[in-house]
């Protein structure tokens, strides 16, 4: 069972993390914070008898579905559902080298000055643009993977689909976000 | 003579994976650095949920615990008791005042339905007794029952 110190550190690990990628999804402050309250009280109501190395997993599940309920009562309120397409166009990327880009990443990410706070803010900034951009399943599938570091089995488990699903929306996530990347101009 | 091209060809999914999660890991790194430094106001209503969250599972773990207390208490009051099954006593013993609830009840009904007789015996014999209207023997319902009354 983990106690209320282990609890206390976990939710203090995840919570900023957990507002922002819900904020990715939602993109509505009060929403997210909402959401993000509600997924750690229900974590806190029905398993806090569990043992603390599961608590990631539930929790990063409660809040995919807290997100989800988050949506459908705004479908239900609106008849509107925005930006929950699964589908991908491809059009426009036959010419777009993922290797090269990927090779090059260096000179997009790392290469800015650390105290050229300005070109940080920028690049932070473009970066979050594009993750919000992505297609819902393809962010949360990035998200979970590579901020949550969860591994595949277990964002495939977070999000209900399979192993290959999750490679494949990871896959096209990183593409779609090196290529857009590139195109704004963070390349050496 | 053409130098061979060193760059991993699409054929080479392992090291298109590796680049790939090289890659995202350094982009949600700098995710990582930019939630650190959310605003004020948003870093104290998580302060509030985690805080609000914590209460809940202490109030959880609570309400949990003086239940097996109790039970654990009851079990050693009859062990202390020493004979005979003790849910039977608690059911009779929560039984009883049920029992004496629907006895009352039905005293109470009696009693009720005594004074209405009495009422209405009260409103006959005042009829009975008083003297009869001279309009009643126009009454031919009452002319009637003088005729039946007389009748052996």
């Amino acid at each position: 069972m983990a106690s209320d110190k282990e609890l206390s550190d976990f939710l203090k690990s995840v919570d900023k993390r957990a507002f922002k990628r819900t904020m990715y999804m939602v993109r509505d402050e009060d929403a997210a914070l909402d959401i993000v309250q509600d997924s750690m009280i229900r974590l806190a109501e029905k398993y806090a008898d569990r043992p603390a190395a599961e608590l990631p997993l539930l929790f990063q599940r409660i809040l995919s579905n807290a997100t989800m309920d988050w949506f459908r009562r705004q479908k239900v309120r609106n008849a509107v559902l925005q930006n929950m397409s699964d589908f991908d166009t491809d059009a426009g990327e036959g010419d777009f080298d993922l290797l090269e880009s990927l090779e090059s990443a260096d000179g997009m990410l790392g290469a800015e000055s650390a105290a050229d706070v300005v070109s940080r803010t920028q690049t932070l900034q473009l970066i979050e643009e594009q993750i919000s951009a992505l297609p819902t399943r393809q962010r949360e599938a990035f998200l979970l993977r590579y901020w949550e570091e969860l591994d595949v089995a277990e964002t495939a488990s977070v999000m209900g689909c399979t192993v290959g699903s999750v490679k494949t929306h990871c896959s096209r996530a990183v593409h779609a976000l090196a290529k857009a990347l590139r195109t704004k101009g963070f390349a050496s | 003579m053409k130098d061979f091209d060193t760059r991993p060809s699409a054929s080479d999914p392992h090291r298109l994976e590796a680049l790939q999660g090289q890659f995202a890991f350094r982009l949600t790194g700098q995710l990582s650095r930019a939630s650190e430094a959310l605003p004020h106001e948003i870093s104290e209503r998580l302060r509030f949920a985690r805080e609000h969250a914590l209460a809940v599972a202490q109030r959880h773990r609570h309400a949990v615990a003086p239940g097996s207390v109790a039970v654990l208490g009851l079990a050693g009051r009859s062990a202390a008791l020493g004979g005979g099954p003790p849910s039977v006593w608690l059911r009779l013993a929560s039984a009883l005042p049920l029992l004496v609830l629907l006895i009352g009840l039905v005293l109470i009904q009696q009693h009720y339905d005594l004074q209405q007789i009495e009422a209405a015996a009260e409103i006959d014999s005042a009829l009975l007794a008083d003297d009869l209207p001279p309009a009643a023997y126009r009454d031919p319902g009452f002319a009637e029952y003088l005729r039946t009354a007389d009748a052996p």
